[in-house]
């Protein structure tokens, strides 16, 4: 077992610590029953996505400023990771919306801007995928990245902007019971251990895809600019 | 060089060449008509229906034909490696930016020339200056992000592909604030002010972002 494996195997052994605090601790809600439990996943997986959304934001800036090749492939792994976790809580959502508002999906100012969330990070990955791997391609997407993250406050503060029928921030207001409250923060903090070692394990296979590409390190970035000779 | 005098000057090209080859105003313009007809069998209008459904169709074919015009911006330059010619000379890349910029928002407000009367002709809706005013602040923003997306999207395969997927999601701001100002200036429920208001701030955001942003998306 190499280190990789080691610490995908602790990310997912918190998980299902996290899982057994949902379904063994946390009590169960005296409205909404069991399904209530699909909360704490949906936010933390919805936390943990603009968590590595932040790292492509950040990754593309430092980018585009210094063309430093690591900041580009942690910029790759965050889109990719990012778009799983958006994918978890736009299903999660859907789950839960059906028993309770009577359909999976309704077109509120939340729900509507993160499948835009998911859309504008999907076409992120596209570009990487249709463009040349090299300089070029890394300061196209990085540009995405950086608009794509316009959209990111707009999911968040969706639910305060507009009137929305999915509820509006419950955790900072005070309004869960303290084991609810222990089960959230546990959750949370695993499903961004989860992301972390995600982007990292991805991070690593960036690296090796690179490498065996011979872009990253074989073409000099000097290469393109060098000044024609005077006749 | 003074950016601005570079900027008019390539978007005087553009539009010379557009006015020579006459290739993109009457594709778009027919391309306009033909989406007010698949509107009119999409939803089947009628007299009842047209003042509901008008605002709807004026977007959805305002924001392909706008794909269709920023997807042939850099055509030419990519046919002739002109861009390359251009970003070797001292003007600055920002700059170049804002003329193909301009060029392609006046190309838009053609198609809206078309578009508007068009619609008014066929579904009956008020041409006034509120829609006017909505629809030509909206073209603002898109025309600075499609032209920075057409940009990049020179530079990659598929880009007939790629174009509507990265563009869309971020016209979808200007989507939502016009839309809501064309409905409540042909009469719908909605607030004028405030959604113009909410124009005239994401021009300015994605005017100065798409700036900020010309200079690595040009670059070779």
């Amino acid at each position: 077992m190499n280190r990789y494996e080691r610490w995908a195997a602790a990310a997912a052994a918190l998980m299902l610590v996290a899982g057994a605090a949902i379904f063994l601790y946390a009590p169960t809600d005296y409205l909404q029953g069991p399904v209530q439990r699909i909360f704490y996943l949906h936010v933390s997986s919805a936390i943990a996505a603009y968590g590595c959304f932040a790292v492509v934001l950040v990754g593309g800036i430092i980018y585009l400023r210094t063309e430093n090749v690591v900041a580009d492939r942690f910029a790759r792994a965050g889109a990719l990771v990012g778009v799983v976790f958006t994918t978890v809580t736009l299903v999660m959502g859907m789950l839960w919306a059906k028993p309770i508002w009577g359909s999976f999906w309704t077109w509120d100012a939340r729900l509507t801007s993160t499948l835009v969330l998911w859309i504008i990070y999907a076409g992120y990955l596209l570009v990487r995928r249709l463009s040349d791997p090299g300089r070029q391609a890394a300061r196209l997407a990085a540009v995405v990245g950086i608009f794509g993250f316009i959209d990111v406050p707009v999911v968040h503060f969706s639910v305060t902007w507009w009137r929305t029928q999915h509820p509006g921030p419950i955790i900072v207001n005070d309004a869960l019971p303290a084991q609810m409250l222990t089960t959230f923060f546990l959750t949370m903090a695993c499903t961004l251990v989860l992301a972390a070692v995600m982007v990292w394990v991805r991070y690593r296979i960036e690296t090796l895809t690179d490498e065996r590409q011979h872009i990253a390190e074989a073409v000099p970035v000097v290469a393109a600019r060098e000044p024609e000779p005077v006749p | 060089m003074n950016p601005f005098r570079v900027a008019l000057a390539v978007a005087r090209k553009d539009i010379r060449s557009e006015w020579r080859t006459r290739e993109m105003v009457p594709a778009l313009a027919q391309f306009i008509v033909l989406a007010l007809l698949i509107g009119n069998f999409g939803f089947q209008i009628d007299a009842r229906n047209a003042p509901a459904i008008a605002p709807g169709i004026l977007w959805l074919a305002l924001v392909f034909a706008g794909l269709v015009a920023f997807g042939r911006t850099f055509a030419a330059e990519r046919e002739q490696a002109s861009l390359e010619a251009m970003l070797m000379t001292p003007a600055s890349p920002v700059a170049i930016f804002a003329g193909k910029a301009i060029a392609a928002s006046l190309l838009l407000v053609i198609c809206e020339a078309v578009l508007l009367p068009a619609l008014t002709l066929f579904f009956g809706t008020p041409f006034t200056g509120d829609v006017v005013a909505a629809v030509l602040l909206a073209t603002v923003g898109m025309a600075a992000l499609g032209v920075m997306f057409a940009a990049i999207v020179a530079r990659v395969r598929a880009r007939e592909l790629l174009l509507p997927l990265l563009t869309l999601p971020l016209w979808i701001p200007f989507i939502i604030a016009g839309g809501q100002a064309v409905q409540s200036a042909m009469g719908l429920p909605g607030n004028y002010q405030e959604a113009i208001g909410l124009l005239i701030d994401f021009d300015i955001l994605f005017v100065v972002l798409t700036s900020l942003a010309a200079r690595f998306v040009l670059e070779e």
